[in-house]
């Protein structure tokens, strides 16, 4: 999908405007020039509100006003909200003379009413509605949202509209580590169109279970019946408990996306109220805490490790082993295990120098006549028989379980640095939670009541997050309790049915329909892991090109990639991993997520919009060029709503990639950012068709030194 | 030869009696479990391979599984991944018979294996529950002591 024009109708500050949009393949970009508080994060959320509903809105809407703030009422009390979006669907059939291409065009209008009662308002439920566009006019299309959802999924509404700043929340420290994963998993399966493999899944799965009733009606009352009448309870519980699970998982996210919120905007308050220190104070608290936790974490892994490495099992086998190697001593001494040539011959052959110190060079002709006749003693050894020949792998091979007769227990010496590592850290990680206390206790006593009211509002979300993660737990502990139960009865039930004469025929449909889902199963984690794997490299030499020019940093970043669990990470030299928070500029860590949502998008061959708030915002020189320039090339339709600031230094570039560039005004800038004045009284943007290099009376700007001066032409 | 690595168990599955099933989901993190200290074993091979040990360790009576129902764990392959487990497999087989020449039958050793695993299965349970702490900890305290007190030789 491509996207065409759209318009605002009392959309906040968008009281009327239209925007064009390029949809020239030639000229991809489209630039909506805006100063700040213009209107970009504005037309990014109308938009989406346009496309997918109050659900696209911040906190979904709840509490979000849609209507222009300084609504006075003289135009009525109750306001209507319209926002119009038209488009373009390419679609391709196979005709006989090769691939068709059609074009159809759409015009999607979403409109809701506010009732404004003095400073409080109230929004209807909001209408949809599709056309398809037509030489003749338009004809309405039912279901509307079925097209949405083909065409631009909701699930990847993050990327195909994307904040700069909140683009970072794939990547950045501060967000959980589940958050992270969960939104890149999400973005990433919803573009492979997963969901249709995972809708085949259930599928099958319900054909199991009507295959355990057909086993159910075998001898109502008997045993049979009883396990199959448990396990269809099972089925039911387990969905019930699934979709739970998924619930609070999603609750999880958005709370921890609440607390992180908060957070930034307590910092902001205690920076206003000069409680700088204890800003930083907080910061390097809360930083010594997590890492301390990414610490145990390790240490916990490697205690777990203790069970699967070597040492374990050779420490407590010791009597046994000490007795096996005995035997395997008297073979050997009794001449038994002839071959300790071959391993000293084959290094001799690779050292090349033989052992007597003359030359086993392959390009000497001495070299290469000795290394014949070592072969020939090599080749000779090897036909002895097999047993012997296992013998005597064993013998050599198991050296390293030989028990050291002098040394202690290896696996105690791990376990009491173990013991000594994982204590350690849970007493520093107990002191810097009694530091972080203390601080807010600090905190506790400020008398500000933005940053009590903040903090009130944060401790009721971290307690909301705090209990959707508990209620994660328990409900997978239940889960994993229902499935052995399961487990347990299915085996009993297909015993019990092998029994029954009907049973073979029963059996043989479970067989099938478990082949079925394993061959689905597997077809799922082969695509997720084919594809990320594409996404992956396609994001790595996105990213590099634009940080390329970067002397700073491309000395430090190497690659970044996707991990199978769907961590974004970057490394540097030795393939150390780098914190994208400490080790990445600005410039990166914004090119980073570009390069991620670019990739995926080309990756998925849906042909979609990128439109993006302020892409190159801490961006400047060869960087910020080059990520326009790679952004440009990869998206098939890149919007982008950018500054003055960051359009500075580009101009070239959006010069030759754009189709359409305009400009964005608040007349509520005058006089202090204005050269004129607009004499607008409404609070409302206004559009002008000045591009990049032009401005006209109305979005002629001042220079930042003559608007720090106030100069009044 | 050298360089040529067999798993003489590849095509030979592992089974524990039914009963003793339920240890692998709770304690193996394979098993979905997050929560390191609750679930000490990586894999399921793991824990096995520890009830093998244990009961040689203790000098446990061999258990024959015949006798019992059982149910599949994990297949040999999964040796191939770890070829000291291969090995410590033959030297346990050569340890408990005395022969040597049990190195060529796989399913004799492996059965050597599975009744000193079915033996050691519930002393590894106790070791897990038995103490005041997390399960990883209850374990790690039990296998300490055991390496500390002289093995029991037959
Ligand atoms: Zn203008």
């Amino acid at each position: 999908m491509k996207l065409l024009r759209a318009s605002f109708e009392n959309f906040r500050l968008l009281r009327d405007l239209e925007l064009k949009f390029s949809s020239d393949p030639e000229r991809k970009l489209t630039v909506v020039r805006a100063a700040n508080e213009s209107g970009k994060t504005t037309i990014l959320n109308g938009l989406q509100w346009a496309l997918y509903g109050d659900a696209a809105l911040p906190g979904k809407g709840e509490d979000f006003r849609l209507h222009p703030i300084d609504w006075d009422g003289s135009g009525g009390h109750r306001v209507p909200i319209v926002a119009t979006v038209e488009f373009e669907v390419t679609t391709y059939r196979r005709g006989p003379s090769g691939l068709r291409e059609t074009r159809r065009k759409f015009r999607l209008v979403r409109s809701a009413f506010e009732e404004v009662n003095g400073k409080t308002s109230r929004r209807s439920p909001s209408t949809v509605r599709l056309f398809a566009l037509n030489d003749t006019g338009a004809s309405p299309i039912d279901a509307p949202e079925a097209l949405i959802n083909d065409e631009l999924p909701p699930e990847l509404r993050d990327i195909f509209f994307t904040d700069g700043d909140r683009a970072l929340s794939f990547i950045e420290a501060d967000v959980a580590v589940s958050t992270k994963r969960e939104r890149v998993q999400r973005a990433i399966r919803a573009l492979l169109g997963l969901g249709v493999i995972e809708e085949a899944i259930r599928h099958v799965r319900k054909a199991s279970s009507d295959v355990n009733k057909q086993a159910k009606q075998i001898g109502a009352g008997s045993e049979l019946n009883k396990i199959a009448s448990r396990l269809e309870a099972i089925d039911e519980d387990g969905l019930k408990l699934e979709g739970e699970l998924d619930d609070a998982e999603q609750q999880f996210v958005a709370f921890d996306e609440k607390v992180e919120e908060t957070d930034r905007k307590i910092a902001t308050a205690l920076q206003k109220g000069d409680k700088e220190k204890l800003q930083k104070d907080l910061e390097l608290a809360l930083r010594k805490i997590k890492h301390l936790d990414d610490q145990l974490t390790a240490a916990n892994k490697e205690h777990s490790a203790l069970f699967r490495g070597q040492y374990v099992a050779t420490d407590l086998l010791s009597p046994v082993l000490d007795r096996a190697f005995g035997k395997l001593e008297e073979l050997h001494d009794q001449g038994k295990i002839p071959n300790t040539t071959i391993p000293v011959l084959e290094d001799r052959l690779s050292a090349e120098l033989c052992i007597c110190g003359e030359t086993l060079k392959p390009g000497e002709p001495d070299g290469q006549r000795r290394r014949e006749h070592v072969q020939r003693l090599i080749d000779d050894s090897k036909r002895v028989d097999e047993i012997q020949e296992i013998i005597t792998d064993l013998y050599y091979g198991a050296k390293s379980l030989r028990p050291v007769s002098d040394a202690g227990s290896r696996w105690r010496e791990e376990y009491g640095k173990i013991v000594k590592s994982r204590d350690g850290l849970q007493v520093l990680s107990d002191e810097a939670g009694r530091e972080f206390r203390a601080l807010e206790l600090q905190l506790d006593a400020l008398r500000d009541t933005d940053i009590q009211g903040l903090r009130e509002a944060r401790r009721q979300y971290k307690d909301q997050r705090d209990r959707s993660l508990s209620k994660q737990s328990s409900l997978g502990t239940q889960l994993a309790g229902l499935r052995r139960e399961q487990e347990v009865l299915k085996h009993e039930r297909d015993r019990l049915l092998r029994e029954q004469e009907k049973g073979a025929r029963i059996i043989a449909e479970l067989e099938v329909t478990q082949d079925v889902t394993r061959v689905l199963q597997s077809a799922y984690e082969r695509i997720t892991h084919d594809e990320l794997k594409k996404v992956s490299d396609l994001m790595n030499s996105i990213f590099l090109e634009m940080i390329g020019a970067d002397p700073e940093q491309g000395a430090i970043i190497r690659r970044a990639e996707i991990s199978p669990d769907f961590d974004i990470i970057v490394y540097g030299p030795n393939d150390r991993t780098l914190n994208p928070d400490r080790d990445l500029n600005g410039a990166s860590r914004r090119a980073l997520t570009l390069a991620f949502i670019l990739a995926l998008t080309k990756v998925s061959e849906v042909e979609a919009p990128n439109v993006i708030d302020t892409p190159l915002g801490m961006t400047s020189g060869y960087v910020k060029r080059s990520i326009l320039r790679t952004a440009v090339r990869e998206s098939a339709q890149l919007v982008l709503l950018l500054t003055h600031d960051e359009i500075a230094g580009c101009e070239d570039i959006i010069g030759e990639a754009a189709g359409v560039v305009l400009t964005l005004t608040n007349p509520a800038h005058y006089p202090k950012m204005l050269v004129n004045d607009p004499h607008v009284a409404e609070r409302k943007v206004l559009r002008c068709e000045c591009d990049h290099r032009h401005a006209c009376r109305l979005c002629q700007r001042r220079t930042d030194a003559e608007a720090a001066l106030g100069v009044a032409t | 030869m050298a360089d040529r690595y067999f798993n003489p168990f590849q095509a030979i599955d592992i089974n524990v009696p039914v009963d003793l099933h339920e240890a692998f989901t709770r304690y193996c993190q394979t098993g979905g479990n997050a929560v390191i200290d609750q679930s000490p074993f990586p894999r399921m091979v793991d824990l096995w391979f520890l009830a093998v040990c244990v009961a040689a360790r203790l000098n446990l009576e061999p258990v024959d599984t015949a006798q019992y129902e059982t149910r599949k764990i994990i297949d040999g392959s999964i040796f191939g991944s770890d070829p000291w487990r291969v090995h410590t497999l033959m030297l346990i087989a050569i340890g408990k018979t005395g022969d040597v020449q049990i190195v060529s039958e796989p399913r004799k050793m492996m059965s050597i294996a599975s009744a000193l695993a079915v033996a050691g299965l519930p002393k590894v349970n106790e070791m897990l529950k038995n103490g005041n702490a997390e399960p990883i900890w209850n374990l790690s305290d039990a296998i300490d002591t055991a390496l500390r007190s002289p093995a029991r030789i037959a």
